[in-house]
């Protein structure tokens, strides 16, 4: 772009090229190009040079000619998924600890793999301008193209700063879920299937956009600041809370913030911060729901204090440690 | 000059014609690049564009009424934007009835040699439409390409004409500049 700017000759010569190309320019049209054309010998040649790449374009063999009208003739659609993009990329990302970027440029899609070790968060800025702050042991790719920024959150939690732009969406997908931007700052995590939204600043959408049959389709809700959506993937409902941004951004400073989640989500999200796994050994645990905050920081004091609050013991095998019923025996 | 002159003869008259002639030569010496260029632009094919202007230079040696026209060479430029025009048309006809046959295929109005352009050229192309926002590659590409008129281009597009042709003119320029600084590393 910088280049054609910089070429005011070039620059004019497209002009006129494109004013001589109307049949009804007129002989005052003509006049006028042909003064432009005297004025200096560049101009003429500088109006060749555009000529003989619009011939050259005008006459392409049909399979460049109908592969350029596919890739850019089409109108953009407004709001494309990002389901099938991210499918026909098909790309190997090499992933050790830390954070590791692989880019790959097909074509026309950007591609990059975003991921973090455990107990460490990173902060992005995206190619866009949009700043990503990503949480532990957490992975997204983004798909970056001409007229879609699409980011695939694969696992773990990720707050977006969003510069918005119109004609190029901005859109999360997280398993089940798109969360499309509309002008905002949003927080996304996902816990296997199970994914929340918190919206710090402005609005985003969010569809359910899954195939599954039975599921509940075509689902979209408008999010603004302050409030959270929960999905839920055993049962595909989403449902909303209230949350501030405090809380929604606090794992960046140390805290999670929990508003009525299982208790499995709170372990798995634990995990990405904990040296220590923690497992959780009794499946009847898992309809336990916690709302709360923890530190990150103090992982072992909360895990300590667990037991006062939930019928439960807290063992330590090894490296790990072991969720289980308080009382094995009354177990069913 | 020799085929102009051999040209005249066949219309004209000897009193008039070598004065006649000596005007569209100097027409022809001063204004054959930038007709030549014009008629360019308007049929997208040098080699159309040479047989439109020998044509119209045919005309002006055979135009008896040589003192009504007050400037020769807006009248050599308005004939050939005709004969252009014309052209166009029949190749339109041409082309609808090619269309109807296969979609696919192009006219085969050049010969690939002339305009071949390279893998790597493509490849350039890719990259700079690729850089422009979206709505600029998709009316060059519209126009340039699938060669669609601006009209055509607007109503697809859901935009004005002149929207049309602004983003058209970048585009070139745009790609012009791109495709250059492959071929000159």
């Amino acid at each position: 772009m910088a280049k054609s700017k910089q070429d005011p000759i070039l620059h004019a010569a497209a002009d006129w090229w494109v004013r001589l190309r109307a049949p009804d320019a007129e002989g005052e049209t003509i006049e006028q190009w042909l003064a432009w054309t005297g004025e200096d010998r560049r101009h003429l040649e500088a109006f060749e040079r555009v000529n003989q790449l619009a011939s050259q374009l005008g006459s392409l063999d049909s399979v460049t000619r109908q592969g350029l009208i596919k890739a850019f003739g089409r109108t953009v659609a407004p709001q494309r998924r990002w389901m099938p993009l991210a499918a026909a990329a098909s790309f190997v990302a090499v992933v050790l600890g830390g954070a590791y970027i692989t880019w790959i440029s097909l074509n026309r899609v950007n591609i990059e793999v975003y991921n973090s070790a455990v107990a460490q968060n990173r902060d992005f800025t995206l190619p866009d301008g949009t700043q990503v702050a990503l949480g532990a042991a957490s992975t997204m790719t983004t798909h970056f193209s001409r007229g879609q920024r699409q980011i695939d959150l694969t696992s773990g939690e990720a707050f977006f700063t969003v510069v918005h732009d119109n004609s190029r969406p901005f859109v999360v997908g997280a398993g089940d879920i798109s969360v499309r931007d509309i002008g905002t700052a949003f927080d996304v995590r996902r816990t296997g299937d199970r994914v929340t939204i918190a919206v710090t600043q402005g609005r985003v959408q969010v569809s359910n956009i899954s195939q599954k049959p039975g599921a509940s389709q075509g689902g979209t809700l408008e999010v603004t600041a302050g409030q959270l959506v929960s999905y839920d993937p055993n049962t595909s409902a989403m449902s909303m809370g209230s949350m501030t941004a405090e809380q929604a951004t606090g794992w960046q400073d140390h805290r999670l913030e929990f508003v009525d989640e299982p208790l499995s989500v709170v372990i798995a999200n634990l995990n990405r911060y904990s040296r220590q796994p923690v497992q959780i050994a009794d499946t009847d645990l898992d309809t336990l729901t916690y709302t709360g905050l923890i530190r990150t920081d103090a992982i072992d004091s909360w895990l300590d204090a667990l037991p006062k609050l939930y019928p439960l013991r807290v063992d330590t095998h090894g490296n790990q440690v072991i969720l289980s019923d308080e009382h094995p025996a009354a177990h069913r | 000059m020799g085929k102009l002159s051999a040209l005249a003869f066949e219309g004209m008259t000897t009193v008039t014609l070598s004065e006649h002639v000596e005007e569209i030569e100097k027409l022809f010496r001063e204004h054959n690049r930038a007709l030549i260029a014009f008629l360019q632009c308007r049929l997208n094919s040098h080699s159309d564009a040479q047989e439109v202007a020998q044509d119209a230079y045919l005309r002006m040696l055979t135009l008896d009424n040589r003192e009504d026209v007050e400037s020769l060479r807006s009248y050599l430029f308005r004939i050939a934007g005709n004969l252009a025009i014309d052209r166009l048309r029949k190749r339109k006809v041409r082309g609808d009835f090619v269309a109807g046959q296969s979609q696919d295929e192009p006219m085969a109005e050049e010969s690939p040699v002339h305009h071949a352009i390279a893998v790597e050229q493509v490849a350039g192309l890719r990259k700079a439409l690729s850089e422009l926002p979206p709505k600029t590659s998709q009316a060059f590409v519209l126009h340039v390409i699938e060669g669609r008129d601006f009209g055509s281009v607007a109503q697809t597009m859901n935009l004005s004409e002149r929207m049309v042709r602004y983003h058209v003119t970048n585009a070139l320029a745009h790609c012009r500049a791109m495709v250059d600084e492959q071929e000159m590393p």
